[in-house]
């Protein structure tokens, strides 16, 4: 049984749908992407999967559980990380934590729990005092403070310094590795591309394409690129014997081979055979982003309207 | 995977405490909030003090008990429910503190029950201090009936935290939520006595005053003070004031 199940979601905004048609299969321990530009409706999507907003179809089950009609026992053990949301601003972060630890039955320790987030050194600091960074890092401890087997984290790092982020990223990785199943919502490739096992890429309220980084970027058949310099004038037909090799374009001293599969390691053995001297190698592979650009059709600027 | 098995789990009396403690820090650390409802009834105590303690009415009833005391516990309650509660509720909606609430296993209601705790402990010192201080600097006593006077002054409290609901509920944004009340506020405390003896207001104004939740509330702990009968016109009004408001509050009260 999956962790988290959704089928032909559907919700309308007067006369924007927000989501459309959108089915989901998340299984138990793995880091699940949803990605998608800002307003793509990815929060509306997995907003409705934790059951705070209601679709006007589709249904979902989140540990087997009914979002609205088992909300009490949802709430127990879905930890969920909502993009925007404030917290009290006089309150300081060991107030905040142990207010929210003390709905749950069971959970983490306040004082453990902070310091995981590595806000120790903060447990005294107003929530309005803290940096975005830190805000942020009280955010997931708030969404982890119930011990929850699977947790909803809404555009985790925007906003974060690159440090910041990195240490994020290790933070959820821990979960994974304690067996909690995450749904990262995010509009960052590396993010994405770094921590996912599975991703679904959202485009216009559609899922459009779902499967692993690599096999994402295997799926939209893009090309890699070789491109190296040679001591001596090339002969192309070293290559002829490539099957990885679809284009092989030689201009001064400067070739640039094009193909697919394992493309570095097959040119490079055939210009061993041959006996070419090779100076500087590079290779270019497509990146998730490439991948998006193609699922979707369209340029990923990540900076359209959220709503 | 499933969470069939999770007993269902509902905060306990712990988690109560600690919201209603954690929404008294944060009335507590809005220094400015408590500058009304604490500080202006003494102001108005002191002013009127000099001008009317000892004066009485033609019937030989105490000016002071009759008008002022009433006035100055009544800006408690008003300033406390139809100003501070309301603020901090819109601040919350606007803030995304309630729909972030609501993703955990406590309700977004919680919120509003700790805050009106929170508002009538407020309340309660408020009044404390002011009747303190009119005691001690102007030879003020106890009402004649104390039960019915707290018994009123309860009234009147729920009658102004009804009141701020609407006020919670209408409001879109934290600073329109203290104009609304800061408007409602001054309208409620002008027709009812707040600047001076409703007999100088012309007729109309004055007699709609005193059953608007100002006025009555003044006029029933008035009474309530100094022993005379109370007129069921101001607690009609008061108890038909929390109806309307209410049902106005829960029509448009939105959690997000």
């Amino acid at each position: 049984m999956p962790a988290i199940e959704a089928r032909g979601l559907h919700k309308r905004y007067g006369d924007v749908t927000a989501v459309d048609d959108v089915s989901l299969t998340v299984e138990a321990g793995e880091i699940y992407g949803v990605l998608g530009r800002n307003g793509a409706g990815k929060t509306t999507a997995v907003e409705t999967i934790a059951g705070l907003r209601r679709p006007d179809r589709g249904t979902a089950a989140v540990l087997g559980l009914d979002p609205r009609r088992d909300r009490a026992r949802l709430r127990q053990v879905l930890g969920v990380q909502l993009q925007h949301a404030n917290l009290p601003n006089a309150l300081t972060v060991g107030e905040l934590v142990r207010l929210y630890r003390s709905f749950y039955r069971d959970g983490a320790d306040p004082g453990e729990l902070i310091e995981r987030v590595g806000l120790a050194e903060q447990r005294k600091v107003r929530f309005e005092k803290l940096s975005g960074g830190q805000q942020q890092r009280l955010s997931i401890a708030l969404a982890l403070v119930g011990g929850p087997r699977a947790a909803i984290l809404d555009e985790l790092t925007t906003g974060l310094d690159p440090q910041a982020r990195r240490g994020m990223w290790s933070t959820v990785e821990d979960l994974r590795d304690s067996g909690v199943t995450v749904v990262l919502v995010s509009h960052h490739m590396d993010e994405v591309e770094r921590l996912c096992d599975r991703v679904a890429v959202i485009d216009a309220g559609r899922v459009a394409a779902v499967g692993s980084p690599a096999d994402l970027v295997a799926r939209a058949g893009l090309e890699q690129v070789v491109r190296f310099r040679t001591a001596e004038p090339f002969e192309a037909r070293v290559l002829d014997g490539v099957e990885e090799a679809r284009e092989v374009r030689v201009s001064g001293d400067e070739v640039a081979v094009t193909g697919s599969g394992n493309l570095l390691q097959a040119v490079s053995t055939a210009l061993v055979r041959a006996g070419v001297t090779v100076l500087e190698t590079r290779f270019q592979q497509a990146t998730l982003e490439d991948a998006f650009l193609a699922l979707t059709g369209r340029p990923f600027d990540g900076e359209e309207e959220s709503r | 995977m499933t969470a069939a098995d999770v007993p269902v789990h509902r905060p306990g009396p712990r988690a109560w405490l600690l919201l209603i403690a954690a929404e008294a820090k944060m009335v507590a650390r809005d220094t400015s909030g408590l500058i009304v409802p604490l500080g202006l009834p003494l102001l108005i105590l002191v002013m009127n003090g000099f001008s009317y303690a000892g004066e009485t009415t033609a019937d030989g009833i105490d000016v002071f008990e009759l008008y002022v005391m009433p006035i100055a516990l009544t800006i408690v309650i008003a300033s406390v429910g139809v100003i501070n509660m309301p603020s901090f509720l819109v601040y919350y909606r606007r803030t995304k503190v309630l729909r972030r609430l609501g993703a955990t296993p406590a309700h977004p209601a919680m919120i509003l029950v700790a805050q009106m705790v929170v508002a009538a402990v407020q309340s309660i010192a408020g009044i404390a201090v002011g009747v303190a201080a009119a005691m001690l600097f102007f030879g003020v006593g106890l009402p004649t009936d104390l039960g019915l006077a707290l018994a009123v002054l309860g009234l009147a409290a729920l009658t102004m935290f009804a009141v701020g609901m609407i006020v919670a509920a209408v409001a879109p944004t934290p600073s329109s939520g203290v104009a609304f009340g800061l408007v409602g506020f001054l309208l409620l405390g002008a027709t009812g006595g707040m600047f001076g003896p409703t007999e100088n207001l012309p007729g109309p104004v004055a007699a709609v005053g005193e059953v608007l939740p100002f006025g009555a509330a003044v006029q029933a702990v008035g009474n309530a003070w100094v022993g005379l009968e109370q007129n069921p016109a101001h607690l009609l009004a008061m108890v038909a004031a929390i109806a309307v408001s209410v049902a106005i509050a829960v029509r448009f009260f939105r959690w997000e």
